[in-house]
């Protein structure tokens, strides 16, 4: 079990594409109709990532070992599914399985936080590809969409290239959470009429660049930035103004709780890829006390948000991930903590295209090996696809040249698919 | 011519003096596979016991040999703390189940006499009342909790702790408590009303971690002095990473007469104190984790005056009645009984 406390600071800070989607907004506004809104809910694929970022340990969530050597303190505590027990500091969650289902033999091969995310997100160990929201954005974001295809709510800086070679349009717009994203307002001094002229020169000037010699992909991302914000801008409303009492009483006000209410009512008004980040699980030191309080929080925030999208219909097209970059090491260390470990570990999946309630793979008695069924991040990526009715096994074309969607050497966990 | 008479030879059976700069590992006690999670020694000085992250509580005369340990199953998690009545016939553990054992300590083969459902989440810490009736607990409930040690009955619940109560003791008079919890906040109730008579924020000893967005902070022991003038609070400071574990060791001395926070016990290098004593000869004795060793304080001086070193992390130390010896539950799986003298032999 290899220590690796290199959380390196790149991996903690905005990236500038990021920077510029949310930050460049200066356009004219638009307007999307809640009939268009209400047309999307009703057949409209969406996906809903939960990312506990830093690793969440399997032992004291999906995969729980008490009374072994490396089992920690906490207990296991039966589940709304018959034989299943996750750990008893998830006991909402616990009561929802029946909506989710386990996949407990994950061996990534990696202890990197860097690493670990990339292949959770790319379906690849290493290269540069499009994250699995960022294909969902282009595959099921429809044209006339009124939000971009894909937004992250985190409260912290990760550095990502999600789209890779993919248009700018499908990349991650990152969000700080329920407000106003940052300049997205209009300054008085500029009128509607002067914004969209603005906006249209700056267009007109951008294919100009393109068109003798400039890098397309310079332009396309500011491209992508305005539109973004514009559609934004457009929907101003979904940040503004206080949220109901009653949903901050159900989802906590912390801002876990604020994030996770703000990524219903994008769902619901019409985004395609949400992902809502859930700091602080890279636990090197107490990580008892530490996942006593931070799936305190997760567990009733994350059982509101999946109770509402079940009552409203949206879980049927939503497929939902709950994930890490690696789980952490059975072996407690001597400051009660838990290290990296990417070698045999547990997510928890739901929601449109899967099995509900089943366990997927298995982890030896101490949990310091994959037992049954072990798949990595390119299983998990095509079946993310798959689930959501998309051919992971196709290519990107960029123009002339092809790239496999999925890595062509993994397959899909074809017994978690519905 | 005369001759100077020698001086009267000491007894040979004389014990040597208490010198902390000559303690020494007299005995080990050994467990398979599970670190030590704390331990204490029973007021008659008979027997040291120590719970483990396998769940159960070991015992063993403090005299030895090792081969003549029992071991104790009833919990069905982590003891984080014990004590006994005052006669030492009752073992009172208290486990991360959220619940409460009774055992009779001096059984050959003892078995819980109850297991007592105390708080809602983990008991973090009981202590018995200096005249034994009363036992008060904190847990995840963010309460304090008084027992009746003879009907287990609920006696009063303390209101008040915002964050997880780390630690409670009673005061020496018996009618106050001192409470200490994650923050940093220490609060003295009076038994009678329920009622918070004093607090105190010692917000050195917590830390909020800006990037994880934590807390990290509380004590790992909280000891009054035998004459009540004094309390002294093992935790840790400067946390600058809580999920690396970056901090230091501290030990906060309270003059509880006066209020006043009187020194700040600090050590070199990482950690957190988890284990302090008052020691009848005057001076304080800490242990910690992660480096195993043994601190030393007198007087004023920040520093201590000596440091034993050994072979694992400490996690609880705890006294024999004579002040003679102390065990010291590690993480190395060892629970090893030192001495504050030199050798003898």
């Amino acid at each position: 079990m290899r220590r690796d406390h290199g959380c390196r600071r790149a991996d903690h800070e905005f990236s500038r594409r990021g920077f510029l989607a949310t930050g460049a907004a200066a356009g004219v506004a638009g307007l999307a109709s809640p009939a268009v809104s209400k047309q999307l809910r009703k057949g409209q694929k969406r996906v809903l990532q939960i990312y506990l970022q830093g690793g969440v340990s399997q032992l004291e969530s999906w995969d729980p070992k008490p009374g072994t050597r490396y089992g920690g303190p906490f207990r296991a505590i039966p589940t709304s599914v018959p034989g299943m027990h996750i750990c008893e500091l998830l006991p909402h969650t616990a009561q929802r399985m029946h909506l989710l289902s386990i996949v407990r033999g994950i061996n990534l091969k990696t202890n990197s936080h860097h690493d670990g995310r990339l292949f959770m997100e790319m379906g690849r160990r290493s290269g540069s590809f499009p994250y699995v929201g960022s294909i969902a954005a282009k595959h099921l974001t429809p044209a006339n969409a009124p939000l971009p295809g894909y937004l992250h709510i985190t409260t912290r800086g990760l550095t990502d290239n999600t789209n890779a070679f993919l248009d700018a349009r499908h990349a991650q717009l990152k969000l700080a959470g329920p407000k106003v994203p940052d300049n997205l307002i209009r300054p008085d001094a500029l009128t509607v009429q002067a914004a969209r002229r603005s906006g249209e020169l700056l267009k007109r000037l951008n294919r100009r660049f393109s068109g003798r010699g400039g890098q397309k992909a310079f332009t396309d991302s500011y491209n992508a930035s305005f539109e973004m914000a514009e559609k934004l801008m457009a929907r101003r409303d979904l940040f503004e103004g206080k949220p109901d009492p009653k949903d901050l009483q159900r989802y906590g006000s912390h801002p876990f709780g604020r994030n996770c209410l703000l990524a219903r009512t994008l769902l619901e008004n019409g985004a395609t890829v949400v992902k809502v980040t859930h700091h602080g699980y890279d636990t090197h030191a107490e990580n008892f006390n530490f996942h006593l309080e931070q799936l305190g929080e997760f567990d009733n925030t994350f059982c509101m948000l999946l109770d509402d999208l079940h009552q409203s219909g949206l879980l049927e097209n939503t497929l939902v991930m709950v994930m890490s970059e690696f789980g952490r090491t059975p072996k407690i260390n001597v400051r009660y903590g838990r290290d990296h470990w990417g070698t045999a570990w547990s997510i928890a999946v739901g929601g449109h295209g899967l099995v509900p309630g089943a366990i997927v793979g298995a982890t030896n008695k101490e949990g310091t090996e994959v037992s049954e069924r072990e798949v990595d991040g390119g299983h998990l990526f095509h079946t993310y696809l798959q689930a959501l009715g998309l051919d992971s096994t196709a290519n990107h074309d960029l123009g002339g040249r092809t790239v496999p969607i999925g890595d062509p050497t993994r397959s899909p966990i074809k017994e978690l698919l519905a | 011519m005369s001759r100077v008479p020698p001086p009267p030879a000491l007894p040979r059976d004389l014990p040597p003096p208490i010198d902390p700069t000559k303690t020494h590992v007299v005995r080990e006690f050994t467990i398979d596979d599970y670190p030590l999670t704390t331990c204490r020694i029973d007021p008659t000085g008979t027997y040291v016991v120590a719970g483990a992250e396998d769940f159960q509580i070991y015992r063993w005369p403090i005299a030895g040999p090792a081969s003549a340990r029992t071991v104790l199953r009833g919990h069905n998690s982590w003891v984080r703390s014990f004590d006994f009545s005052p006669d030492g016939q009752w073992l009172y553990s208290g486990g991360y189940d959220d619940r409460i054992g009774v055992w009779p300590l001096f059984d050959p083969n003892p078995a819980p006499a109850r297991m007592v459902v105390a708080h809602d989440g983990w008991v973090r810490w009981i202590r018995t009342s200096p005249d034994g009736r009363l036992l008060a607990s904190c847990g995840n409930d963010n309460l304090l909790k008084v027992w009746d040690t003879q009907t287990w009955e609920l006696v009063r619940e303390f209101k008040g702790h915002q964050r997880y109560p780390y630690a409670v003791v009673f005061h020496p008079d018996g009618k106050r408590l001192a409470s200490f919890d994650l923050m940093g906040v220490l609060k003295e109730w009076d038994l009678a009303s329920g009622k918070t008579t004093r607090q105190w924020e010692a917000k050195f000893m917590w830390g909020f971690d800006q990037k994880f967005r934590a807390d990290m902070g509380g004590a790992r022991d909280l000891r009054f002095s035998p004459d009540g003038k004094h309390l002294a609070v093992a935790g840790l400071t400067e946390v600058t990473n809580a999920f690396a574990g970056t901090h230091k060791p501290l030990v906060l001395l309270v003059d509880w007469e006066t209020g006043k926070f009187q020194k700040k016990f600090r050590i070199d290098g990482r950690g957190a104190a988890w284990g302090i004593r008052f020691h009848p000869a005057g001076f304080l004795v800490g242990s910690g984790a992660p480096s195993g060793a043994l601190w030393f304080w007198k007087d004023d001086k920040e520093k201590p005056f000596h440091t034993t070193g050994l072979s694992g992390g400490g996690r609880a130390i705890d006294l024999t009645p004579d002040g003679r010896q102390a065990a010291v539950a590690q993480i190395d799986r060892k629970l090893v009984i030192v001495q504050f003298t030199a050798k003898v032999g």
